[in-house]
C-alpha cells in the first residue's frame, strides 16, 4: 500500500483517537530560543570575548575601510625631508614614520590587510584540509586512519619553523599569496586530529546509527549528520589557528622569509625597524601593538566560542 | 533446529537461522592481532511471522541488542542465515542492503541519543523519505506533518528541534521517523526502557496501534517482563547470546521450560503485598559469565539452581517440549516448576 494512502486513511478514520497522548509540557510553553540563539546569548555574557570581538571589527576596519579616510600612501618614501624619516607620533603622522620615511599608520593598515588576510585564507584552506584529512580517517579507520593518521603525525613531528624557513627560501616569492599556501600546507595537523577525534566519538552515536539503518550514504552520514555536530571544536580550533598563522607569517617575515618589500606585513615591518629600535622605539612598537592585540582578541574570542559551544552546556 | 513446513514458510516474514555475531578483541598498537571474541551473540534461531511480535528478553549483556543491530544490518554477522522474505539480509551489500533497509525499521532505546539534536524534527522525519526519494519536496512535508498527528504530535511541531520536546515525545518522534518510509518490520529496542514509568504506556499503546493499522511486524527488545508481556505474542529469552526458551507468550508466563526464564519471572513483583510476601522467589547468585570465555556445557549451569554433572559437559539441545511451539535449552526442563 502507498504511504499516502495509509497516511489518508489514518487521518481521515483514527487521526483523533490518539489526539489525548497530546501532552503540553512547561518545556513547550516556556518561549522558545533556536540553539544558534542560545549560543549566542552565553557568548554575549563573557565580557573578555566580546571584548575581544570589538577590538577584531576595529581592526577589520582600520585596515580595510581605514586607506579610504587615510589616504597617504604606504609607499611614499619622502626621503628628502629630515623631519618626515624616523619621526615620533604626531599630527601629521599619528604614528610616526619610518626610516625612509613611510607613514606608518598607512603601513599598519596595508601590512593589517596582509597579515589578517594570511591569517584568514590560510586558516579555511588548513581547516578544510583538516576536515577532509580528519573526517576520512575517523569515518572509515582501520588501515584508512593508521596510514592518514601516521602521516599526520609525520608532519606534526617535524620541527615547524624550520621546515617553513627551509621551504620558504625556496618555494616563496615573497608575495602573499605564497605565503598562505606554505602555512596552510603545513596548518592542517592539529584540525585533522580533531575532527577525527570527533567523527570517532560521532559514529557510535545512536543518531548515527539511526541515520545509517535508515539507508543513509557514507558522504550524508559524515557531512550532513557527524560534521554539524562536530562544529563546535572546529570552529573553536579555526579561531584560534587564526592567530597562530599570523604569528607565524609575522616570524617568518622577520627573518625575512616571508612577505618581501614592496608587500607590508606587521611582521616584516618589526624586522625592517629592529636596527632602528634604539633611535627611535616607535617604528617596532606600533606594528607589535597590533600583531599582540589581535592575537590576544583571537584567543579570547575563541576561548569564548569554546565556553558558548560546550556540547555539554548545549544539551541542557 | 526450527522444522520450516511450507504452510509456516509463507507466513514468516523474518526466519533467522544459526546467527552468529562475534566480535573480536585486539591486541597491539599498529598491527593489531586477534586475541579472543567476544560472542556476543552465538547460534540463533528464530522465526517471527507477519503481523507478529516476537518479544526478546533477557538480562544486560546478553546479546539482544546485538540481535538487533545485527537484523539492520549495523554489523554484519560472522555467521548464518537471515531469511527476510527469502532475501538473507546477511549477504546483502551496498546498494542492494539500503535498499533492503526500506523495509527494516529501527526504534532506538534512547530517545535522547537517537535524534540529531542539529536537525528538526521535521527534517528528522524526512530524512529517509529524501534518502530513497519517495516524493516531491512539498509531498514529504505534508507526510511528515500527517505522520507527527499519527504518532500524536501537533504538525506545528515540525520546525523544533529535538530538545525542545520531553523523553515520550521525542520517541514518538523517533516512531515517525521509522515508519516514515513504510517498513514492513520495525525492531524496537528498548523503546520504552529510557523513558519514565508514567509515559511507557502511551508509547507503548502507540506502538500497538501502529502495528494494528499499517500491519507492522515487531522485533521488541527488552529486559522488562511485563512491558514484553503487554506486547508481544510470542517471547524469546536469551542468556549469554543463546536463546534458552522460545514460546507463545501465555504458554512461557504459565509454564515456562528452562530455569532462567523461571527464575526470571519470579522476579516479576507482583503488586499485591498478600502475594508478594509469600511467594517465593529464585534467586540467581552471581553475575552473567564473561561472553568471553562462556561456561562449557550449559552455558547457565554456573548460576542454576538444578545444575547436575550433565549439566556442565553436556549443552542441551534446543528443542521442542511438550507443546510443538514450545522449544527451551534445558535437560531438565520437565522438571522446572510452574508459575
Amino acid at each position: 500500500m502507498d504511504i499516502s494512502e495509509r497516511l489518508n486513511l489514518n487521518s481521515t478514520t483514527t487521526g483523533d483517537e490518539i489526539e489525548p497522548f497530546l501532552e503540553v509540557t512547561a518545556e513547550l510553553v516556556q518561549k522558545r530560543r533556536s540553539q544558534g540563539r542560545i549560543i549566542f546569548d552565553r557568548f554575549m555574557r563573557n565580557k573578555m570575548a566580546i571584548a575581544g570581538s570589538l577590538f577584531l571589527i576595529l581592526m577589520f576596519v582600520l585596515c580595510f575601510l581605514g586607506p579610504l579616510v587615510w589616504r597617504l600612501d604606504p609607499n611614499y618614501a619622502n626621503v628628502l625631508s629630515v623631519t618626515n624619516t624616523l619621526s615620533p607620533p604626531s599630527l601629521a603622522h599619528p604614528f610616526g614614520t619610518d626610516d625612509v620615511g613611510h607613514d606608518t599608520l598607512a603601513r599598519i593598515m596595508s601590512g593589517g590587510r596582509v597579515s589578517l588576510l594570511v591569517g584568514l585564507t590560510s586558516m579555511l584552506m588548513a581547516i578544510l584540509l583538516g576536515i577532509g584529512i580528519g573526517s576520512v580517517a575517523g569515518f572509515y579507520g582501520g588501515i584508512i586512519d593508521n596510514v592518514l593518521m601516521r602521516f599526520t603525525d609525520v608532519i606534526l613531528s617535524i620541527p615547524l619553523y624550520l621546515l617553513l624557513f627551509v621551504l620558504s627560501a625556496s618555494f616563496t616569492d615573497g608575495t602573499p599569496k605564497s605565503v598562505i599556501i606554505l602555512i596552510a600546507i603545513f596548518g592542517w595537523t592539529y584540525a585533522a586530529r580533531l575532527v577525527r577525534s570527533e567523527f570517532l566519538a560521532l559514529k557510535e552515536r545512536e543518531f548515527i546509527l539511526a541515520s545509517r539503518t535508515i539507508g543513509a550514504k557514507n558522504l550524508r552520514l559524515m557531512f550532513r549528520h557527524m560534521l554539524p555536530n562536530a562544529a563546535g571544536p572546529i570552529i573553536v580550533n579555526a579561531t584560534l589557528l587564526i592567530s597562530t598563522n599570523i604569528i607565524l607569517e609575522s616570524v617568518l617575515s622577520y627573518f625575512g622569509f616571508g612577505i618581501k618589500l614592496p608587500d607590508a606585513s606587521w611582521g616584516q615591518m618589526i624586522s625592517d625597524g629592529q636596527n632602528l629600535f634604539a633611535v627611535d622605539p616607535w617604528i617596532i612598537i606600533f606594528p607589535a601593538l597590533a600583531i599582540f592585540l589581535t592575537v590576544l582578541s583571537l584567543n579570547l574570542v575563541g576561548d569564548g566560542l569554546r565556553d558558548a559551544l560546550d556540547p555539554q552546556m548545549t544539551e541542557r | 533446529m526450527l522444522e520450516t513446513d511450507t504452510a509456516v514458510a509463507s507466513k514468516t516474514l523474518l526466519d533467522v537461522r544459526d546467527l552468529k555475531m562475534y566480535f573480536p578483541l585486539t591486541s597491539g598498537i599498529i598491527l593489531q592481532r586477534v586475541v579472543g571474541y567476544i560472542r556476543a551473540v552465538d547460534g540463533i534461531s528464530f522465526t517471527i511471522e507477519r503481523g507478529q511480535t516476537l518479544g526478546l528478553v533477557g538480562e544486560s549483556g546478553s546479546g539482544k541488542t546485538t540481535i538487533g543491530r545485527t537484523i539492520v544490518r549495523l554489523y554484519k554477522p560472522t555467521a548464518g542465515q537471515m531469511l527476510f522474505d527469502n532475501v538473507d539480509l546477511a549477504k546483502l551489500q551496498g546498494e542492494q542492503l539500503r535498499q533492503a533497509r526500506q523495509r527494516v525499521q529501527m526504534i532506538f532505546q534512547d530517545p535522547y541519543a537517537s535524534l540529531n539534536p542539529r536537525f528538526t524534527i521535521g527534517s528528522l522525519i524526512a530524512e529517509p523519505m529524501h534518502i530513497y526519494n519517495v516524493a516531491s519536496k512539498k509531498e514529504i512535508r505534508d507526510r511528515t506533518a500527517e505522520l507527527l498527528r499519527v504518532v500524536g504530535l501537533r504538525a506545528e511541531y515540525i520546525d523544533r528541534y529535538p530538545h525542545e520536546f520531553s523523553g515520550g515525545q521525542r520517541q514518538r518522534i523517533a516512531v515517525a521517523r521509522a515508519l516514515a518510509i513504510n517498513p514492513e518490520f520495525v525492531i524496537a529496542d528498548e523503546p520504552v526502557s529510557a523513558l519514565d514509568v508514567s509515559i511507557r504506556a502511551q508509547v507503548l499503546n502507540l506502538l500497538q496501534n501502529l502495528q494494528e493499522r499499517f500491519n507492522l511486524t515487531y522485533l521488541f527488545v527488552s529486559h522488562d517482563l511485563s512491558v514484553v508481556r503487554h506486547v508481544a505474542d510470542r517471547i524469546a529469552v536469551m542468556y549469554l547470546g543463546k536463546i534458552v526458551e522460545l514460546s507463545d507468550r501465555d504458554e512461557l508466563y504459565r509454564a515456562p521450560k528452562h530455569p532462567y526464564t523461571r527464575a526470571l519471572l519470579s522476579a516479576v513483583p507482583i503488586p499485591d503485598p498478600q502475594i508478594e510476601k509469600h511467594r517465593q522467589r529464585i534467586i540467581l547468585s552471581g553475575d552473567l559469565p564473561s561472553p568471553i570465555k562462556i561456561p562449557s556445557g550449559c552455558r547457565f549451569h554456573t548460576r542454576c539452581p538444578m545444575a547436575q554433572d550433565i549439566c556442565r559437559e553436556v549443552e542441551p539441545v534446543f528443542e521442542a517440549k511438550e507443546g510443538r511451539e514450545h522449544y527451551a535449552a534445558c535437560h531438565f526442563s520437565e522438571q522446572v516448576t510452574p508459575v
